[in-house]
C-alpha cells in the first residue's frame, strides 16, 4: 500500500513537473512583439501598389483636415473679410480671429498651422518613400502621376500658410519672414529646430511644386463611373496651372497669371478649357454646390460622404459655420448687414442672390451655398473655374491698364450666367481702376464663403475691416497678419513671431 | 475521493497497530472560542499514523513508541504542532485562517506572518468595509490606512474615486495602484463606453472580501516588479471556515441626499437682479413704444396663475433610495473548504436616472486531496448595470459640457418652467425655451428634464473571475504551486440622445452601442522552499514564473437621424449608420521573479525580492525590478528583559528597505511602433502616417526608500508605527512635443522626474477594556510632499485644461504636480464696484464691463481711471496653489458596551486648495443664474462687498473668461464620514432561535463636516483622476450624504 501510495505521488509529481516544465517551454515569446493589427507598419507603407496609392489618397485627405482644406482653413479667409460678422461669440469658432484679437497660443491658430505642416511632412515622407521603394512597386508613369499630385499637395499647403501667416509678397518684394521650408520627410524626434525662409523662397517653392505637377500629373483620370468625382478630388494637369494663376495673383505677377490661364481659358467666349479636362461655367451656379459637386466647373473640391472617418467634424463645417436653418448649422457667422448683400448692382433676380437666405425666426442672413444636414456633407471648393476667369480678367487689366474687352468678357461671363440683365460694356467704366473694381466685386459675390477674400486683401494690401471697438487693421499694422503658433515658438528654438 | 482517503486511512492505521508497541493519545480541538471542530486531522508528525475528530471534536489515535509530535490540521485552520511528551491526553485550540489573516499579510504569491514582515505594508479587515453603501470597495477605503489616499470626486454612482499611495507617482502615466485579486490583477479605472463612470473594482461584492492588504515600499512591493511603483493593494476574497455549514445573510437600505448645495436665486430674485444688471448695462428697454426692441427679465406664469418659481436642484437631484442583500454558504471539513456567496445590490445616486445594479455570486473552493496535493479555484461572475442619462457632469472632460447635469441645475433660469403650460415641454430652438423673458434670447442651457425623460447612456458589464490551482507539497519544506486565471470583461454600452431637445438635435436623434471585450488570462507558477537548521536560522525561497495576455476587442454602431421619432433604440430606423467603439489591443508580460526571506533567532531579518519583466508595449522591452529590506526585532534580544527595556517597551521592531520598481499603467499597447492608419477620402480608403513610436520607450521608475519603526507601550495596549519614505521618479514618460511644423505632433519619452517624500504616523490603542465596556481607537496621519523635479527638453511646464477647456493647473520643475494658475485678484474696489485683478508684477487694475459711450472710462482701467491694456490668463497669471494635501489622515474609534457598538471614522486632509469654478458660473452676469449672496452686491460707493456692481453679460469679473484667485479656495476639511451605531443579540437569544449571530445597525456617512469649503464637498474632482489636473471643482455634480439601516444574521 505505502509503495503503490508513493507511486501515486510520483506520478503527480510528474505530472506536476511535467506542467511547470510545459508551461515554462509554453510562453508565448513571440507576442513580445506584437504586429499591429489595424494599422500599417511604416517600414511596409510602399510594399504594394494599392498601400501606395492610398498613401496618395491619404495626402489629399491631410488636405482635407476639418482644421484646414475640410473647413477651417476657408472660414478663416472668409471671416476675416467684410462680409460676416460674428454671432455666437465663441472664441473656440473663430469669434477671436473675426473680431482680429486672436493669439497664437489660440487653436484656432495652432490647430491649422499644425495640420497644414502635418499635410506638408505627410507629401514629403511620400516623395522619400516613393524614391527608396516605391517607383520601384508602381511603375515609373504611375509613380510619376503620383510624386505630382504630393508635389501639388505641398505647394497648396505652403501657398495656404503663406496667406494666413507671411507678409504679402508685395511687402518687400517677398524679402519678409515667410515660413519654415520643411522639404524633407521627419519621422522622429531632433528636427524641431529651424529657421523661416523668405516668403519669396516659400513661394518659389510653391511655384516649382505646381510647375512640376503640372509636367507630370494625367490630363484627366480614366473614364469610368468615377472619372468625374476623381477629376474633382485629385489633381490633375489643369488644376497646377489653375492653382498658379492664384499664386501669380497673390504674388502680383499678372503676366504669369495670363500666361498661366491662357492654357486654359480661350481668348474669347463661350470660355471653355481645351485641353486637359474641358472646365467651363455650369449654366446655372446652384448645380455647382449641389450633389454630385462634380460639375466641369469645380477644378478641385474636398469631397465628403456620411461616413465619419469622411466628414470634417465638429465645429469645422462649412454649414455649422455660415448656415442656420433648424437643426441645419449653428449660425457663427451670419451675413454682415452692411456686406456684399447691401450692393445695389447686385440684382435681386441673380441668380447667386438664392444663396442669401434669411431665418424666419431671427430675421439674420445667412449663406447657404453648404446646406446639407449634419454630418455636412457639402464638398469644400478649392478651386473653380470662375475664379480662374475672374484671375485672368484682373490680370489682363493691370496688364494692359486698359478697360481690357478680354477682362469685360470674361467678368460678363461670370456675371451673365446668374444674371443675364446685366452686361457690362466698356463703356460702363471709366478707367481701368473701375474695371479692377468691378472685378473685385464680383470676386466677393462670386466667390463668397469658398476663402478666397482674405487673399484679395492679402495681395491687394487693404486694410482688415474695422470690428466693435477695434478700427481698420493696416498692412504692417499688428494683426494683419496671424500670430505664429504657440507651441512652434516654444518647440522650434530659432522660429520668430509675426 | 474522501472516501477513498478514509479507507486507506483505515488500513494505514490496520497496519501499524500490527508493526509497534502503541499507546493511546485523546483530545479534544477545539476553535478559539472553545467550539468544537470535528474532521480535524491528527498525524504522528513523520508517520502515517493519524485520525480525525469526531462531531464533539475529540479524537483517540494510537500511537506508536517514539512519537514526538503530533499535527492537527484542517482546511480554513492554521496547521499545530503539539509535542507529545509523556501525554495521554493533548487538547488543541486551532486558530481559524480568519483570525490567522490578521497575523499574516498577502505579499504576493503567499503569505508572510505580520511579525516577520520587513516591507511597509496597510491592511485593512473586510468587515469594516463590508457594510457601507459604496459600489466598489476601495471608496470605502479613505482614513483607514496611513499612507492611502482616497478622493471620491463627486455623488454619480460608480464614479472611480482618486486612489492615491503616498502621492502620486506618475504624471502621464495611471497613478493608481496595482489590484490584484486573489492573485490576479484586474482592471482600474473608468471602463465604461457611456456617461454612466463603470469600476471594474465594483465587480466585487465587498461583502466578500477577507481582507485588504496594500503595499507600499519596494521591499513590499517589488515582487511585481514593472507594475510596482504605484503601490500593490492585494484582495483576498472570503474563504469557508472549519466548523459546521454557516449561512449567513447580509441586508441594508440606505437613502442618499446631496450635501450643501449652493443657495441660488429664486424666480423672482433673479428677474429683478437680471433686470437691474440689464438696467446697469444700459440693456434694459421695457418701453414698447420707442424704437428700441425689448429686453427685460419677466418670470412666466405658471398654470396656477402664480409666477414660475423652479428650483432645479429638484429636477436634477432626488433623494436615492438603495438596498443590498448578501447571503453566503460557507464551511469546512478536514479535506475542503468552501465559500458560496451572492449578491444584489440596487443602488440610485443622488442624480435623477443615475443608478448602479449588481447581481454577482462567488464560489471559492479548496480541498487537499491528500497530505501532498491541494486544489481549489474561485469562480466569481458578476452582472452590473450602470445607469445615467447622458451626461452628468462627474466625469473627467465632462466639465463644461452644456448637458451636464450638475451645471444645469446652477445654470437654468428659475424663471422659467421644466414644462409649458399646455403640459409640453419648455423647449426654445436650441436650449431652454425663454418664455415669458422678453428680448432674451437665452436662459439657459438644455432643460433637463426631457433629457431625464427621454436620454440614456447606459452600459452592462458582465465580469468573470475565476482561478484554479493546483498545489503539491511533496516534502514538509517545498511547496509548487501553479494557478491559471482569467479576468473577462463583457462590456454593452449603449446610449441614446432623443432628437426633441439637446446634445442629440442637430443628428436629429443619435443611438451608439458599442460592446467590448477586455480579457486577461494569467498563468503563474511558484515554487516555495522553506528551510530552518540550527533552530535559529529560519529560510524561505520562492521562485516563480508568469505569464499574462491582455487581449480587448471591441465594435459599435452609431446611428442618427430617426425616421420616426416615436425610435428610441438603435435597431430601430435611422437614416446614417457609422461604425463607433472600434477597439483592438493586445499585450503579454512575461516575468520570472523570486523572493528570499532569512532571520535568524527572530532577531534579525532580511529579506529581497527581484522581478524580471518583459512586456509588448514597450520599445525596451526586459527590466528588472528589485527591492531589499532589513528587520531588527529589538524585544526578540536577550539584553531586552536583562536591561528591564521591556517595561518601557513592550516591544519594539526597526525595519529599513530600498529598491528600484517601475509603472506602465495606462500605457498603450503598440507606443513603439510608427503606424499607418487608415481612413477615407471621399469613400476612397486612405493610408497615413498616424502615431510616430518611440522604439526606445522604457516604463518609469521609482526608487523607493522606506525607514519605520514600530513600537509598543503597556503590554502593547498602544501600540506605534513610523514610517519614512523617499520615492524617487526617473524617466517619467512625457509627450516631448515636436515643433508643429515638424508635421509630428509629440513622442512619449522616458524623460520627466519627480519625488515624493513623507511620513506616516499610526497610533492604535485600546484605552478601556473591561468585560461590558471597551474603546479601541486607532488614528493615522500621513505628511506627503510632491516635487516635480524636471520636464521634458523644451518643455518647461506642463498645462493642464479642465475638460480642454479652461487652463487651470500648470505642473513645472520646482513646484508640485498641478498647480493651480490663476490670476489674482484682490476683492472689489468700494469706490468704484469694480473687481480688482492684479497684473504678474502686482500692480492692481480694475475691471468695468459697461462703459458709458462719452465717460471717458474704460474696461480695464488703473485706480486713476486710465487705460491698462486687458488682464490676460497668459501675461499675467501665476502659480498660486498647490492642489496636493500635504497631510490626510483618519481617526478610528469603536466603542462597545454590552451588545451595542459605536464606530465613528473622521478623515481629514489639509494643506491642499481647490479652484473652485463653479462659484465663477455661480457669479456670472450673463443669464446665468447666481448664488443668493449677489443681492449683497456694490450698489453705492463705499459699499463693502464680495461682489462687484452687477453688469448684464460681465463674465470677467467673475472668473468666466480666466480663472481668477477669487475662486481660489482652501480645501482642508474635518469629515464624520462614517458613523454607525449596531447592536448585536445576546448569544443566548440568538441561540434559541437557531441563529448564530444576529446584529442590526444604523449607520450614517458624510454625517458632519468641517471646511471652509463653500461648494459642497472639498473632496472632489472634476478631472477624475487625471495626475496633473486635480483640485479642481467645475460645475461638478454634488457629494451625498446617506443613511443606512441594516442587519446581519448568522445560522
Amino acid at each position: 500500500m505505502i509503495i503503490k501510495e508513493i507511486t501515486m505521488r510520483n506520478k503527480i509529481y510528474a505530472i506536476f513537473f511535467g506542467l511547470i516544465l510545459t508551461s515554462a517551454g509554453a510562453c508565448k515569446r513571440e507576442l513580445l512583439n506584437p504586429v499591429p493589427e489595424t494599422s500599417v507598419s511604416d517600414v511596409t507603407a510602399f510594399d504594394t501598389p494599392d498601400r501606395v496609392l492610398s498613401q496618395v489618397n491619404g495626402l489629399y485627405a491631410q488636405l482635407k483636415g476639418g482644421k484646414f482644406y475640410g473647413g477651417r482653413y476657408v472660414v478663416y479667409n472668409d471671416v476675416r473679410g467684410e462680409d460676416f460678422t460674428n454671432v455666437t461669440n465663441n472664441n473656440i469658432t473663430a469669434a477671436d480671429l473675426w473680431s482680429f484679437s486672436i493669439n497664437g497660443s489660440s487653436a484656432t491658430i495652432m490647430d491649422t498651422w499644425a495640420r497644414a505642416y502635418s499635410t506638408i511632412n505627410q507629401c514629403n515622407l511620400f516623395l522619400e518613400g516613393m524614391a527608396e521603394t516605391g517607383t520601384a512597386v508602381v511603375g515609373e508613369a504611375k509613380a510619376k502621376n503620383y510624386l505630382a499630385e504630393a508635389k501639388f499637395i505641398r505647394g497648396l499647403s505652403y501657398y495656404s500658410l503663406l496667406q494666413l501667416f507671411a507678409k504679402p509678397y508685395w511687402d518687400g518684394n517677398g524679402s519678409q519672414p515667410g515660413l519654415p521650408l520643411r522639404l524633407t520627410g521627419i519621422k522622429g524626434p531632433g528636427s524641431s529646430d529651424l529657421v523661416r525662409s523668405t516668403v519669396a523662397e516659400v513661394y518659389a517653392q510653391v511655384i516649382a511644386d505646381l510647375n512640376s505637377a503640372e509636367t507630370d500629373l494625367p490630363l484627366t483620370y480614366p473614364t469610368g463611373a468615377t472619372q468625374a468625382f476623381t477629376n474633382t478630388t485629385r489633381a490633375h494637369r489643369n488644376t497646377a496651372i489653375a492653382l498658379k494663376t492664384r499664386v501669380y495673383l497673390s504674388m502680383r505677377k499678372y503676366a504669369e497669371v495670363i500666361t498661366e490661364a491662357n492654357k486654359i481659358v480661350p481668348a474669347t467666349a463661350p470660355f471653355k478649357a481645351a485641353t486637359g479636362i474641358a472646365h467651363e461655367l455650369q449654366a446655372d451656379i446652384t448645380n455647382v454646390f449641389k450633389t454630385p459637386y462634380t460639375t466641369s466647373e469645380s477644378i478641385m473640391s474636398m469631397p465628403f460622404t456620411t461616413d465619419s472617418r469622411d466628414v470634417s467634424g465638429t465645429q469645422n463645417q462649412l454649414g455649422t459655420y455660415f448656415y442656420n436653418n433648424g437643426s441645419v448649422g449653428s449660425a457663427e457667422f451670419m451675413l454682415a448687414v452692411d456686406g456684399i448683400i447691401t450692393d445695389a448692382g447686385w440684382k435681386t433676380t441673380d441668380k447667386r442672390r438664392s444663396f442669401v437666405y434669411t431665418n424666419a425666426t431671427t430675421s439674420r442672413k445667412y449663406l447657404s451655398k453648404y446646406t446639407q444636414p449634419s454630418p455636412y456633407t457639402d464638398y469644400v471648393p478649392v478651386i473653380r473655374y470662375a475664379e480662374v476667369l475672374l484671375n485672368l480678367a484682373e490680370a489682363k487689366v493691370r496688364t494692359t491698364n486698359t478697360v481690357d474687352a478680354q477682362a469685360i468678357a470674361l467678368l460678363n461671363a461670370v456675371r451673365g450666367r446668374s444674371d443675364a440683365t446685366t452686361v457690362f460694356t466698356a463703356g460702363d467704366f471709366a478707367t481701368s481702376t473701375a474695371l479692377i473694381n468691378a472685378i473685385l466685386k464680383e470676386r466677393r459675390i462670386e466667390l463668397i464663403g469658398e476663402g478666397i477674400r482674405n487673399l484679395d486683401i492679402m495681395r491687394l494690401g487693404l486694410n482688415l475691416p474695422a470690428r466693435p471697438g477695434k478700427a481698420e487693421t493696416k498692412p504692417g499694422e499688428s494683426g494683419y497678419i496671424l500670430p505664429i503658433s504657440n507651441n512652434e515658438l516654444i518647440f522650434n528654438t530659432l522660429m520668430t513671431d509675426n | 475521493m474522501r472516501k477513498m482517503l478514509g479507507i486507506f486511512l483505515g488500513l494505514l492505521l490496520a497496519t501499524t497497530q500490527l508493526l509497534a508497541q502503541n499507546r493511546t493519545l485523546s483530545g479534544k480541538v477545539t476553535s478559539s472560542d472553545g467550539s468544537p471542530i470535528p474532521n480535524v486531522s491528527v498525524l504522528v508528525k513523520g508517520t502515517n499514523i493519524g485520525t480525525t475528530t469526531t462531531t464533539d471534536g475529540s479524537y483517540s489515535l494510537s500511537a506508536p513508541e517514539g512519537a514526538k509530535t503530533l499535527i492537527f490540521s484542517s482546511v480554513g485552520l492554521i496547521q499545530q504542532e503539539i509535542s507529545i511528551g509523556n501525554k495521554q491526553t493533548i487538547d488543541a485550540a486551532l486558530k481559524t485562517s480568519d483570525e490567522a489573516l490578521q497575523e499574516v499579510v498577502v505579499v504576493g504569491y503567499g503569505t508572510q506572518r505580520r511579525g516577520e514582515f520587513t516591507g511597509s505594508v496597510a491592511s485593512v479587515k473586510g468587515a469594516v468595509i463590508a457594510q457601507k453603501p459604496v459600489q466598489s470597495f476601495e471608496q470605502a477605503l479613505g482614513g483607514r490606512a496611513a499612507g492611502v489616499q482616497i478622493t471620491v470626486p463627486n455623488g454619480v454612482v460608480n464614479n472611480p474615486p482618486v486612489f492615491r499611495v503616498r502621492g502620486t507617482n506618475s504624471i502621464s502615466l495611471s497613478s493608481y495602484p496595482l489590484i490584484v485579486i486573489d492573485g490576479v490583477p484586474t482592471y482600474t479605472g473608468d471602463i465604461g463606453g457611456t456617461n454612466a463612470p463603470t469600476n471594474p473594482l465594483a465587480s466585487i461584492n465587498p461583502n466578500d472580501i477577507e481582507s485588504i492588504d496594500i503595499a507600499k515600499d519596494a521591499a513590499a512591493t517589488s515582487i511585481y516588479g514593472s507594475r510596482a511603483a504605484n503601490g500593490v493593494v492585494f484582495v483576498t476574497t472570503k474563504k469557508g471556515k472549519a466548523g459546521k455549514t454557516k449561512i449567513t445573510y447580509d441586508g441594508w437600505a440606505s437613502w442618499s441626499n446631496p450635501i450643501r448645495l449652493v443657495d441660488v436665486l429664486d424666480g423672482a430674485q433673479y428677474t429683478a437682479y437680471k433686470n437691474q444688471a440689464l438696467r446697469n448695462s444700459n440693456l434694459y428697454n421695457d418701453n414698447a413704444a420707442d424704437a428700441v426692441a425689448d429686453m427685460y427679465f419677466k418670470q412666466a406664469t405658471g398654470p396656477n396663475g402664480q409666477p414660475v418659481n423652479t428650483n432645479w436642484y429638484d429636477e436634477v437631484y432626488r433623494t436615492g433610495f438603495s438596498h443590498n442583500h448578501s447571503i453566503s454558504v460557507s464551511g469546512a471539513n478536514e479535506s475542503t473548504s468552501y465559500y458560496f456567496g451572492a449578491g444584489y445590490t440596487n443602488q440610485e445616486g443622488i442624480l435623477k436616472r443615475n443608478d448602479f445594479k449588481r447581481q454577482n455570486i462567488l464560489f471559492n473552493v479548496d480541498s487537499r486531496l491528500n497530505k501532498v496535493l491541494t486544489v481549489g479555484g474561485k469562480i466569481a461572475f458578476s452582472n452590473e448595470l450602470n445607469i445615467a442619462n447622458g451626461p452628468t457632469g462627474g466625469l473627467s472632460g465632462e466639465g463644461f459640457t452644456v448637458a451636464g447635469l450638475g451645471r444645469t441645475a446652477v445654470v437654468n433660469s428659475p424663471n422659467v418652467s421644466p414644462y409649458n403650460n399646455d403640459g409640453s415641454y419648455n423647449i426654445g430652438s436650441q436650449y431652454i425655451g425663454v418664455q415669458d423673458n422678453v428680448g432674451i434670447s437665452q436662459v439657459g442651457f438644455y432643460n433637463p428634464v426631457p433629457l431625464l425623460d427621454l436620454n440614456r447612456s447606459d452600459n452592462e458589464n458582465n465580469h468573470l473571475q475565476a482561478n484554479i490551482y493546483v498545489q503539491v507539497k511533496p516534502f514538509s519544506w517545498l511547496t509548487l504551486k501553479s494557478l491559471y486565471g482569467v479576468d473577462n470583461i463583457y462590456l454593452d454600452n449603449e446610449s441614446f440622445q432623443t432628437p426633441v431637445h439637446g446634445d442629440g438635435r442637430t443628428a436629429v436623434g443619435s443611438a451608439t452601442s458599442s460592446y467590448t471585450k477586455p480579457k486577461t488570462w494569467l498563468w503563474t507558477n511558484t515554487a516555495q522552499f522553506n528551510y530552518d537548521f540550527n533552530t535559529v536560522h529560519s529560510m524561505s525561497l520562492l521562485v516563480g514564473s508568469e505569464q499574462q495576455r491582455r487581449t480587448s476587442k471591441g465594435f459599435g454602431l452609431n446611428r442618427q437621424g430617426l425616421s420616426d421619432p416615436q425610435f428610441d433604440i438603435i435597431q430601430a430606423g435611422y437614416n446614417l449608420n457609422n461604425s463607433s467603439g472600434l477597439v483592438f489591443g493586445e499585450n503579454y508580460m512575461l516575468s520570472g521573479f523570486g523572493r528570499l526571506n532569512y532571520n535568524y533567532d527572530k532577531r534579525y531579518y532580511v529579506s529581497g525580492n527581484i522581478r524580471q519583466d518583459e512586456y509588448s508595449g514597450l520599445g525596451k522591452k526586459k527590466g528588472t525590478f528589485w527591492g531589499a529590506s532589513l528587520a531588527w526585532e529589538v524585544t526578540n534580544e536577550k539584553f531586552w528583559e536583562s536591561t528591564g527595556l521591556n517595561n518601557i517597551l513592550s516591544s519594539l521592531k526597526v525595519r529599513g528597505s530600498y529598491g528600484k520598481v517601475g509603472n506602465i499603467g495606462g500605457i498603450g499597447n503598440y507606443e513603439s511602433y510608427s503606424t499607418y492608419t487608415t481612413s477615407l477620402y471621399g469613400g476612397i480608403p486612405t493610408l497615413g502616417l498616424g502615431a510616430i513610436g518611440n522604439p526606445t520607450l522604457a516604463w518609469e521608475t521609482s526608487t523607493k526608500t522606506d525607514v519605520g519603526l514600530s513600537f509598543g507601550v503597556l503590554n502593547d495596549k498602544i501600540t506605534f508605527d513610523v514610517a519614512y519614505y523617499h520615492n524617487d521618479i526617473d524617466n517619467l514618460i512625457l509627450g516631448v512635443t515636436q515643433a508643429p511644423s515638424t508635421g509630428l505632433g509629440s513622442i512619449n519619452s522616458n524623460v520627466g522626474r519627480m519625488y515624493n517624500k513623507g511620513l506616516e504616523l499610526v497610533l492604535n490603542a485600546t484605552p478601556i477594556e473591561s468585560k461590558d465596556f471597551s474603546w479601541t481607537t486607532s488614528f493615522n496621519i500621513s505628511f506627503n510632499k510632491n516635487e516635480v523635479t524636471s520636464l521634458a527638453p523644451g518643455l518647461d511646464e506642463l498645462p493642464f485644461s479642465t475638460s480642454g477647456n479652461e487652463l487651470t493647473n500648470k505642473t513645472l520643475p520646482g513646484y508640485s504636480l498641478g498647480q493651480l494658475f490663476v490670476v489674482r485678484t484682490g476683492g472689489v474696489d468700494p469706490a468704484t464696484g469694480r473687481r480688482i485683478f492684479y497684473t504678474k508684477d502686482g500692480s492692481p487694475v480694475l475691471y468695468q464691463h459697461y462703459v458709458a459711450p462719452g465717460s471717458g472710462q474704460f474696461n480695464w482701467s488703473n485706480p486713476d481711471g486710465t487705460s491698462h491694456v486687458p488682464i490676460t490668463q497668459a501675461a499675467d497669471g501665476i502659480i498660486y496653489a498647490p492642489t496636493q494635501p500635504k497631510s490626510y489622515g483618519g481617526w478610528d474609534n469603536t466603542f462597545r458596551y454590552k451588545g451595542f457598538e459605536l464606530n465613528a471614522l473622521i478623515t481629514y486632509q489639509t494643506g491642499f486648495y481647490l479652484y473652485y469654478g463653479t462659484q465663477a458660473g455661480l457669479r456670472d452676469q450673463r443669464y446665468w443664474n447666481n448664488e443668493v449672496g449677489v443681492l449683497t452686491a456694490w450698489q453705492k460707493p463705499g459699499d463693502v462687498s464680495k461682489f462687484p456692481k452687477p453688469y448684464y453679460n460681465d463674465n470677467v469679473s467673475n472668473g468666466s473668461t480666466m480663472p481668477i484667485s477669487e475662486n481660489v479656495v482652501k480645501g482642508d476639511f474635518l469629515k464624520l464620514r462614517n458613523l454607525t451605531l449596531s447592536y448585536t443579540l445576546p448569544a443566548g437569544l440568538t441561540k434559541k432561535v437557531g441563529m448564530t449571530n444576529g446584529r442590526f445597525y444604523v449607520s450614517a456617512q458624510n454625517l458632519a463636516m468641517i471646511t471652509n469649503y463653500p461648494g459642497s464637498d472639498p473632496e472632489t474632482s472634476t478631472n477624475g483622476g487625471e495626475n496633473s489636473g486635480q483640485g479642481v471643482d467645475r460645475n461638478n455634480v454634488a457629494n451625498a450624504r446617506i443613511l443606512t439601516v441594516g442587519l446581519n444574521v448568522g445560522f
